[in-house]
């Protein structure tokens, strides 16, 4: 299992349950390092001080804020490390809410809890915790201090298990009133469009099973590796076509009926995997 | 209608019918940005890439990306060869398929947008969010940004259509993929009930404004302060935790509202 990021306790009310953190992430990007192509080196990065061009070591360093009317405040490192939040270990529900109002465009950066001690008391805690949040479809919303930074996170029972996911601050979402989303009555849809775009869709509308979609970027991105491995020459694909709008929104939605119930399933998809795309590439060997 | 800034163009498809759509930003990064500083003379800390071999400054043109095979060898690629694995620079999205808004855990969405009506797209716009709503459905589909593809899924949020960027299932840690010890036995239904009701004491309904961050305050104020040429004041210390029996904790918690 994953190394824990952080251990602590999560509390509620006056019930501590030592839980540890551990990411709900996987990295699988391919990372790529700096070379300098000439003689296959890799590239450094050093500091320069931008007036004298020396480079600067690391303890000379401080850190520079520009105010809006571009004069610089300078603040050390002692200064950020003096308030800095206070250095709990504590996970402190503040509230639950009804998961269903929480959308999802909050959520971050996902995690597990799981008990930080195989104790009976901690291990009996935990599954009173994700009983009682199972049952009722509710979520813990606390706060906790990671790495001398505060978060606000929303804890959830996900089969059995503590699931802590961080979330963004409400002025981090921006509003949607400036979005132009076509509202003028004479946008609305008609009863029969309306109707006839729901009935594609439902055409259209399989199981959400997320393993069924592979991260193509990443295969293709490894293929490229391989390729160069081999020594072959890569080119870029070409761009694609744009459709543009249908002049007569009822019609495209009747021939798109019509094609689906028309000729059997066979618009119907089997996954959004566009095996068309990588057939496009342009190959030299 | 007030337009924000646009970070993208194009068009969603689902059957043969076309959206053309804007992209907008959902979510801001509200932190606080320093930029590294020479404390002696208060310049403006320049990074150079210098060349492990030479030891001189290196052109950014002349700078391959590698990627390490093993120990120390590197197959280079150009920035170039590296967009290749884009994809098709399409403008482009097709929702091949729609599955139920609900059955998505939100585990899955990475980041979110807004999308716009574009150009003589009000009609098509309005039709894709209204199906959405009505179906409670989210469309699937594959979106080329940034020299790199994303699964994306577009469902109705707020008024607008939203767009999130997804993980996919091999980047997750999944609840089946961790190990929760058992406890000897099961919580009681004393204590399922008694937390219950701890539960439904400390019940709100969400409102994200109620929560600020703190600790971004603080730093603003701090820079406020120095600004001024003043100091802030230490924080206080916190206080240690004990653990009280978990029924009596209950009963306890429960007392105290």
């Amino acid at each position: 299992m994953a190394r824990s990021l952080w251990t602590g306790s999560l509390s509620f009310g006056l019930v501590n349950v030592p839980v540890a953190l551990i990411s709900a992430i996987r990295d699988q990007d391919l990372h790529f390092t700096q070379i300098h192509e000439k003689d296959g080196a890799p590239i450094e990065v050093h500091r320069f001080c931008e007036k004298e061009d020396v480079e600067v070591p690391y303890e000379e360093i401080t850190h520079g804020y520009e105010c809006d009317d571009g004069t610089q405040v300078i603040v050390s490192d002692l200064e950020l490390e003096a308030i800095e939040p206070r250095r709990t270990r504590t996970i402190d529900i503040e509230q639950f809410v009804d998961l269903a109002d929480v959308d999802p465009i909050y959520f971050d950066h996902p995690y597990f809890l799981v008990p930080a001690s195989d104790d009976d008391g901690a291990t009996r805690a935990y599954r009173l915790l994700t009983e009682v949040m199972g049952q009722t479809d509710r979520a813990a919303l606390g706060r906790f201090v990671m790495r001398a930074k505060e978060y606000l996170a929303i804890v959830r029972a996900r089969d059995g298990v503590l699931a802590l996911t961080t979330m963004l601050f409400a002025d981090g979402v921006r509003p949607t009133k400036d979005v132009d989303a076509a509202t003028q009555k004479s946008h609305k849809p008609t009863t029969k469009q309306l109707n006839a775009a729901v009935a594609v869709i439902e055409e259209l509308t399989t199981d959400w099973e997320p393993e069924r979609y592979q991260d193509e970027y990443r295969k293709r991105l490894r293929a490229v590796v391989n390729r160069k491995r081999k020594g072959e020459t890569i080119k870029s694909p070409t761009a694609a076509e744009t459709p543009s709008p249908a002049p007569d929104l009822m019609d495209a939605l009747e021939r798109t009926l019509a094609e689906m119930t028309g000729v059997g399933t066979s618009t119907k998809p089997t996954g959004v995997t566009k095996s068309k795309t990588s057939a496009k590439h342009k190959q030299e060997a | 209608m007030g337009m924000v800034r646009s970070i993208w163009n194009g068009t969603i498809t689902f059957g043969l019918i076309a959206v053309p759509i804007k992209v907008h930003s959902a979510t801001e990064d509200t932190g606080v940005h320093f930029h590294q500083v020479h404390a002696k003379d208060g310049a403006q800390i320049k990074q150079k890439r210098i060349c492990g071999k030479e030891g001189k400054e290196v052109p950014y043109k002349e700078v391959a990306k590698g990627y390490e095979v093993k120990g120390g060898e590197f197959v280079l690629l150009s920035k170039e060869e590296i967009d290749a694995a884009a994809g098709e620079r399409s403008r482009l999205i097709e929702l091949e398929e729609f599955v139920s808004a609900l059955a998505i855990d939100p585990v899955f969405y990475a980041r979110t947008y807004y999308l716009g009506a574009g150009e003589k797209g009000a009609d098509a716009y309005r039709l894709l969010h209204d199906a959405l709503a009505k179906s409670e459905r989210a469309g699937i589909g594959r979106w080329v940004f940034h020299n790199r593809e994303y699964l994306v899924a577009i469902r109705p949020l707020g008024g607008v259509l939203a767009l999130h960027t997804m993980r996919f299932a091999d980047e997750l840690v999944g609840p089946d993929d961790v190990e929760v010890p058992s406890p000897s036995r099961k919580p009681t239904a004393a204590e399922i009930k008694m937390a219950g009701k701890l539960v439904d004491t400390l019940h709100a309904a969400f409102a994200p404004g109620d929560f600020s961050d703190a600790y971004r305050e603080r730093v603003r104020e701090l820079i406020r302060a120095k600004a001024r040429g003043e100091d802030l004041p230490a924080p206080e210390v916190a206080p240690a935790d004990d653990q009280p029996e978990l029924m009596a904790a209950l009963e306890a918690s429960l007392a105290g509202r």
